[in-house]
Order: C-alpha cells, then structure tokens, then sequence
C-alpha cells in the first residue's frame, strides 16, 4: 500500500468537500472569517486523525453491527476533549464557534472516514488519511473563507481592508458561500478537464 | 446471533466506560482553568460596565422559572455618592439564551453592556462579539499598525453606552454601527442591528428592558425589607 498515496488523495483527488461532497454544514457556517475556519481545520483534523487511530485499532474486535454507536462513542469522546480544551485555553476560539464545535461529532467526513476507511485498514494508513482529510477539509475551508472574509466584511485576518467600503453583506449569508463553493468546484473541475486532455 | 447479544453489551458498555473515564480525568485538568476563565470574565464584565464604580455584593431576586441577579454600586463624585446597578440580562436569541451584564446609572442610563455567553450563528449574530480593528490590513503588512491599546469593545456592545433603559429602546437597520452615528441613534434612544442577524439585536434589546423592570422591582423590594426591618 503506497502511504503517501493515502495522505495526498485527502487534498485533491479525494477532498472531502470539493469532491466527496460530504461536510456541507460546517464549511458553510464557519467559512465566515479566515480564523473561525482555521481553528475548525484544526478541531476537526484533529477529531479525524484521533478517531481514525481508534477505529483502525478496534476493529477486529467491534461486531459489525454495532459498530457505527461504537464509532459515535469514540469520536464524541474527542470531540469533548477538543471541545473542553478550546474552552480552558482558547476562550474567545471557542465562543466564536459556538454550537460548531459540538457539532463536529456528527461531521459526516469524520464518520464516513472511520467507516469507509478506517475500518478496513491498519492504524497508519489510516492516521495518514485522517491527516490528509483534515488537511483537504481545511484548505478548501480556509480558501473559502478568504473570500468571503474580503468580499463579505471587507477583512483579511480581522484586520479592514480599505477602510469606509461597505462590504457586500451577501458573502457572509449562506447564499454567498454556495456561490463561493460553486465557483471553486467551477474552478476545480476545469482544471480536471484539462488536464485529462 | 443470540450468543452475539452478551458480548456486543459488554463491547458497548466498555466503549462508554473507557471514554467516560478518559473524559472524567480530561475534565478534571481543565475544570480549574474553566472555572478561573469565568471567574475572572464576570469580574472584567463587572469593571467595564460599571466603570469607577465600587461593587457591592451579588445580590438575587426570583424571577419567573430563574433567579434574578443583580449588583449595586456606588462611586464617589465631589460631595454626593452617585449609585450604580449592574444586572444580568437574558433572553432566548436565535441559537440559545444570550445573556448580558448590563451596567446603568442611577437615572436609567446605560453605562455599558457586556455579552456574557451567547451561541449565535457564527458570522451572523455571534458578531455582537466582533471588534472592528482600527488597523487595516495593509497597515498591519507594512507595519505601520497603530499600537494595539486595550481590545476595542466590540461595536455592537459600543452602541449601547447611554441609551436609557428604563425607556423603550428602537432598532434600526443601518448596518455596523460606527462613532459616526452615536449623536442621531442616541436622539431615537435607538441600536443599530446587526446585518442579518434582527432577532439577536432584538433578543437583547428586550432583555435589557425587562432586565431594568425587574431591577426596579427587586430595588423597590429590597428598599421595602430594609425599611420594615428599621421599624
């Protein structure tokens, strides 16, 4: 098995976003501002990479029908962990996500990953993928965001652009990141095109 | 499939023991610096919304399913003491109950306000949280940031200084609020929304008048006790 194969598919051939199409709710919620979007990444590569590992270690041992409660459990249990540390030690990170960090349990990249893959491959491969994922979710995550954060409110990292400019609202709302995303599947599959010619 | 019951039990009920008992110890190390976040967020909350202010004990009153909780406050000015009162507003928004320490003089006016927990949309009604940087961007780049003085108070919270809580408090949609509009949206007694997000600005703008009648009520009731415990 080529690993490194297993890292890089997470990024392009197989992003979670862009072309597996799973992971909608979070990318269009916390793709408001380039930090917010950092900081999911982060949670969520996190729960990935950690919830993979088990995965891949248990289940031989998990009969298969009660594997998807047993999958929840592992991966809600470092889903606290993010959460209570983001809670002591990133205090305003942790207000600003909200409900989203939470909700990273029921990500379906993070259940579809240890179910698809984990679950049928040893510990790292599958820490490999859970890495490349949570680096596919992110890029594509943070790319979204640095134009929602410019067009939307005028930002970049926090800071004012060009100060006075009344930024177009609509980038912020729900309908500018479908747009956003359009345009980068858009983007995404003209390369593709491309290249296969 | 029946021999298969005992043992998917027992793998599930170890599953839940072992993250049980993996949280318990993860809570244990964070509860303490939890709790000290809090702890030091309502002091900072009590300084900002009762600027100069001395603070006196926490006080509570019943009110409706919840407690009531309020502070009173008194700062020396010249000869006379001038008395402050700071409560705790809360109200359901769009994601959950957003609460807010509210600061007001002794005529009603707002002296600030300040979010304590709220679980709003991010980008939308969690941005009564956002402070707009006075750097731009370009400035930061190139260094030419203006010093990073004390966090601006985001301008949501901003706009509130001065509005007189015991009158009906307007919403207008104007946008981000900014100094410029302080001098027209204080002759309306009015709050600039936040731009999609009406039923946050909403939210607190009604906790903050009920907060203030229930303030009045508890003072009143309180004034009430004291005098029949002097007779």
């Amino acid at each position: 098995m080529n690993l490194y194969r297993e890292f890089v598919k997470g990024i392009w051939e197989k992003n979670p976003i862009l072309i597996l199409g799973i992971g909608m709710c979070p990318t269009l919620a916390v793709s408001t501002s380039i930090s917010n979007a950092l900081w999911m990444a982060l949670a969520a590569t996190f729960v990935l990479i950690f919830s993979n590992i088990f995965v891949s270690l248990v289940k031989s041992a998990v009969p298969s029908h009660i594997r998807i409660p047993i999958f929840i459990a592992i991966i809600a249990t470092f889903v606290i962990i993010v959460e209570l540390t983001l809670k002591a030690f990133q205090p305003d990170i942790y207000k600003s996500l909200g409900i989203f960090i939470p909700l990273i349990v029921v990500n379906c990249i993070i259940l579809g990953r240890a179910e698809e893959f984990a679950s049928k491959n040893t510990v790292l491969p599958s820490m490999l993928d859970g890495l490349g994922m949570g680096l596919g979710f992110g890029l594509t995550l943070t790319v979204l965001a640095f134009f929602r954060e410019i067009l939307g409110s005028n930002r970049l990292f926090g800071y004012t652009l060009i100060p006075g400019m009344e930024p177009a609202t609509i980038m912020t709302l729900a309908p500018g990141a479908f747009f956003t995303l359009a345009m980068m599947l858009w983007g995404m599959n003209a390369l593709k095109s491309r290249k296969r010619r | 499939m029946n021999s298969s019951i005992p043992r998917s039990t027992f793998i599930l009920g170890l599953t839940a023991f072992v993250a049980a008992f993996a949280l318990s110890h993860i809570k244990a190390i964070t509860r303490p610096v939890i709790q000290k976040q809090e702890r030091r967020k309502m002091e900072s909350a009590l300084e900002l919304v009762l600027p100069g202010y001395t603070v006196g004990e926490e006080r509570s009153a019943p009110a409706g399913k919840g407690a009531f909780t309020y502070w009173t406050a008194s700062k020396a000015e010249g000869d006379a003491t001038r008395k402050g009162y700071a409560f705790i507003a809360e109200k359901a928004g769009y994601g959950g109950t957003i609460q807010t320490m509210v600061g007001v003089d002794e005529n009603g006016a707002i002296l600030n306000i300040s979010i304590i927990r709220q679980s709003e949309t991010p980008g939308l009604g969690a941005r009564m949280l956002e402070a707009a940087s006075r750097n731009t961007f370009f400035e930061v780049i190139t260094g030419n940031a203006k010093s990073a003085d004390e966090e601006p108070t985001p301008w949501f919270q901003e706009q509130f200084r001065g509005i007189n809580a015991s009158a009906r408090i307007e919403i207008v949609k104007k946008g981000d609020w900014n100094e410029s509009m302080r001098e027209e949206l204080m002759r309306k007694n009015a709050v600039s929304a936040i731009t999609g997000a009406t039923i946050t600005t909403k939210a607190v703008k009604d906790s903050i008048e009920e907060g203030m009648a229930r303030l009045k009520a508890a003072l009143d009731e309180h004034a009430g006790h004291e005098e029949a415990n002097a007779r």
